[in-house]
């Protein structure tokens, strides 16, 4: 396990070598607000536990041990920043101070949960990336994928995660037809020559268009569960 | 008393607007019936109850024109009290719409419609309902008037209330509103300030009148930092959060859900699935077409033969007593006035809208609707278009009326040129029926409907790329489940479609009957015939007398056969045109512009010019039409 301050220090580092120089030490800390010999000292004990490489008149770059743990806590930082925003419904401005605290102390099991619950963005609430889950293949995203309600298999049921569009007026015709996050729903049929799907959206039916379908995200329900559930709604 | 009725579509508005007042609105299974809203006032207990009969709408944004038509008259009148028109079968989505009524602080009654049928489906507690909701709720079955004196008595002694219950939104939501509530130009006018508000955060314009514009700015930044700060517009949040405390109601007023019914759901879905619902759609209208030709065509034997009985010389009494030529032209037109209508309107007319009255009513539509959206699309015209295009196949005056189906100008544009050009009204099929199917033979009328629905594909997809170069929208609809249709609601939807042909059409024709039997006896018409030969004969091939049945078609098109055998003597036209002439004769009469009335009712809805050149294309195309036929008869 790393400690907070070794955290800190990467994730400094990893945004200073951004644009692909190495950091010199003085912005390093400039930005931790320590005194350049501190900096100095504490870049000399990471390069040597080997998260660091340091080069005199050069700079420090990240090693590749260095630049996962960065990778790790940048991402678990800008997760937790979505979450702030998305489901907590911070406002902007008062996240940052709350993400920096919080991504030390998240585990991994919580970080795909999080992942999971923002589903698995790609930006932060700024507009920066999010490193991508080192994983990959994390059950979450395996089992969870959300997907586009016209990609669904016929019979499958889940729930409305987001709409991704920009156009008002769509947003809102299918708003008025109850297509709204937090919904569940079964797709029960296509029709031929591209025609409409067949949605069964809690007591009513919906003939939707393809491309209305494209952009309403559903997060699958798990096979077992979904049978289920979906017997008791067509009621 | 002003009182709206508000309600998402296929809720039983009209259905309860006609118990209300006694006064019919026309209500079908399918959305989008009332596109015009109705007034209608009744006296009880001393008080006048004005009742407006709004269209029905799932939100108050006013994406088509229908829900414009809602959303303007309940954001501008004066309303009293609302009736919120709830489906108690569809109870969640229904409890969204009277959220937004109750934060806009009107006085709400709910209506719990069609409880009998959500009573074979679950217990719905509707006290528990009214104590949550804090308005009076009401459960009705407006079909059979079940619940409608105590809805009445409710608004007469005034027991419809604004309610103080709220919805409870995210917290970023709730502070936004406690944020924009304390500016000083956040003003309560005729809506409360929080109702007003979410409206306004929702980027809808209708309730926004009291306020600055400064402030609407302010309130339209805030819309897009929130977009900013969360990816997603305010109005998807604000709208989820609605439909999660209408879930959480739903499910607190509901127990003892009981499985469907398997017979209903099962004929439900096969009306729905491709596999089973494409023969039985093929079936339904190759049904529809079959009882118009031979119940139609039976019906008119009957009816004429009947009325010449009644009739005997009557019209020459007439004649006699007014004397003259001018006389028997009179006495001639008026006949003929009446035996339009038996033989046209009676048979055919009204025995179509019987069967599209049954279709409505079933909840059919909305399946041919689902299922012919593929193939719509592909000719540029929306899913929707379906039932204008079977609606025309009647008459095309409700057809060109129901256009507004479609959400935008363009689009109605398109299919009112398609329906007017491509799909035969009941006269024109009468006449179809009356040249070739009866002269020429069956196989020569289906050649007709070939042509036509060759037309048909090639015209939608020519239009929307070339002319409009426009993408049709897409289908997002709501299909009822089938149900049986009510009998009564069938029969009084027949009687007024039709009326109008009896009260506005019928004096139109008496008039324009007699005027062209006159400019007839005195040769007026024929006068054409000489000059215009060269085109009729030539071109189109065929005799040069028929040009006056042509022309005269223009105007009343049904009548066009009854010319053809008065010109040439004898009713049986065999006698006098070939097969080829049938056939060009009744292709023409086919594609141009039905009559007279669908010509005003175009003008009406698309304004004078686009309706001049439609006539006018449609005229050109026809007569084209005509003469390429011919020139492929001679060729082969």
């Amino acid at each position: 396990m790393t400690s907070e301050i070794t955290e800190e220090y990467l994730e400094a580092v990893y945004d200073l070598t951004q644009e692909g120089d190495a950091a010199r030490t003085n912005d390093i800390a400039e930005r931790m607000r320590v005194s350049p010999a501190s900096a100095t000292e504490m870049v000399q004990r990471l390069s040597g536990e080997g998260y660091l490489s340091y080069e005199r008149y050069k700079g420090v770059s990240l090693t590749e041990k260095g630049m996962a743990v960065a990778k790790k806590i940048k991402r678990k930082h800008r997760l937790v920043e979505r979450f702030l925003v998305d489901v907590l419904g911070a406002k902007k401005g008062e996240f940052h101070d709350e993400a920096c605290r919080l991504e030390h102390a998240i585990s991994d099991e919580s970080e795909r949960r999080i992942c999971q619950i923002v589903n698995n963005p790609r930006f932060c609430p700024d507009g920066d990336p999010i490193p991508e889950c080192e994983v990959g293949d994390c059950h979450m995203c395996q089992d969870h994928p959300c997907l586009p309600l016209a990609e669904m298999r016929e019979g499958q049921t889940g729930e409305i995660t987001h709409l991704k569009c920009e156009d008002s007026n769509r947003i809102r015709r299918l708003i008025s037809m109850g297509l709204v996050p937090g919904r569940s729903l079964m797709l029960e049929e296509r029709t031929p020559m591209g025609g409409p799907l067949l949605v069964r959206l809690g007591e009513s039916r919906v003939a939707l268009a393809k491309d209305y379908a494209d952009l309403v995200m559903v997060q699958p329900e798990r096979s077992k569960k979904g049978r289920t559930k979906a017997s008791g709604s067509t009621g | 008393m002003e009182i709206g009725l508000i309600g998402q579509p296929n809720a039983g508005k009209s259905a309860l607007f006609t118990k209300l007042t006694g006064i019919g609105a026309i209500s079908s299974n399918y959305p989008g019936t009332t596109v015009e809203f109705q007034e209608g006032s009744v006296v009880r207990h001393g008080v006048r109850l004005n009742f407006h009969d709004l269209p029905g709408t799932y939100s108050l944004t006013g994406i088509s024109e229908d829900e414009l038509v809602a959303t303007t008259l309940l954001a501008e009148k004066q309303l009293e009290a609302v009736v919120a028109v709830a489906d108690a079968t569809r109870l969640e989505q229904s409890l969204v719409l009277i959220f937004q009524l109750i934060e806009l602080g009107f006085k709400v009654v709910v209506a719990l419609n069609q409880i009998d049928v959500a009573r074979k489906r679950y217990a719905l507690d509707a006290q528990h309902l009214e104590e949550i909701l804090g308005v009076p709720v009401v459960p009705t079955v407006a079909i059979t008037g079940e619940g409608v004196e105590d809805l009445v008595d409710m608004l007469v002694s005034g027991r419809s209330k604004a309610s103080e219950f709220e919805v409870r939104y995210d917290r970023h939501i709730e502070n936004l509103l406690e944020d924009l509530c304390v500016d000083p130009e956040c003003m309560t006018g005729k809506f409360p300030k929080r109702g007003a508000l979410l409206k306004l955060l929702e980027g809808n314009r209708f309730f926004a009148e009291q306020f600055s514009d400064a402030f609407k700015e302010r309130v339209r930044q805030a819309t897009v930092e929130f977009r900013e700060d969360h990816g997603e517009d305010i109005e998807v949040h604000i709208n989820r959060d609605r439909y999660g405390e209408a879930g959480r109601i739903a499910n607190g007023v509901i127990s003892n859900r009981v499985p469907p019914r398997k017979l209903s759901e099962r004929v439900s879905d096969a009306t729905l699935r491709p596999h089973t619902g494409i023969p039985i759609l093929v079936a339904v209208l190759g049904g529809i077409f079959l009882v118009i030709v031979f119940v139609g065509g039976f019906v008119e034997g009957a009816l004429i033969s009947i009325y010449n009985a009644i009739v005997g010389d009557l019209f020459l009494k007439l004649a006699d007593l007014i004397g003259g030529t001018l006389g028997g032209a009179i006495a001639e037109g008026i006949n003929l006035a009446f035996q339009a209508i038996l033989a046209i309107v009676i048979p055919y007319i009204m025995l179509f809208y019987l069967m599209l009255g049954m279709m409505e009513d079933s909840g059919y539509m909305p399946r041919v609707v689902v299922l012919l959206d593929g193939v719509m699309h592909r000719i540029g015209l929306h899913g929707r278009a379906v039932i204008p295009m079977i609606v025309g196949m009647g008459c095309n005056v409700p057809a060109i009326l129901s256009t507004r189906v479609l959400e935008s100008r363009r689009e109605r544009l398109i299919l009112a040129i398609v329906i007017v050009i491509a799909v035969p009204c009941s006269a024109q099929t009468a006449v179809i029926i009356g040249t070739v199917g009866n002269f020429a033979g069956a196989v020569w009328a289906l050649g007709i409907y070939v042509i036509l629905v060759a037309i048909l594909l090639v015209l939608g997809r020519v239009l929307h790329r070339f002319l409009f170069k426009f993408e049709p929208t897409s289908l997002a609809m709501e299909i009822p489940e089938l149900r049986w249709p009510q009998p009564r609601n069938v029969l009084w939807k027949t009687w007024v479609r039709t009326k109008d042909f009896f009260v506005v059409a019928f004096p139109i024709l008496l008039v324009g009957s007699i005027v062209l039997e006159i400019l007839m006896t005195y040769g007026v018409l024929q006068a054409l015939v000489a000059p215009l030969a060269p085109f009729t004969e030539g071109f189109l091939g065929l005799p040069a007398i028929t040009i006056v049945a042509l022309i005269f078609g223009i105007l009343r098109k049904e009548m066009a056969l009854q010319m053809l055998v008065v010109l040439f003597g004898t009713a049986n036209l065999a006698l006098v045109m070939t097969p080829e002439q049938l056939f060009v004769f009744a292709l023409i009469m086919a594609t141009y512009l039905p009559c007279l009335s669908a010509l005003l009712v175009l003008s009406r809805e698309f304004g004078w010019k686009d309706s001049l050149k439609i006539s006018l294309a449609s005229v050109t195309f026809a007569f084209l039409l005509g003469g390429l036929v011919n020139a492929l008869f001679q060729i082969f």
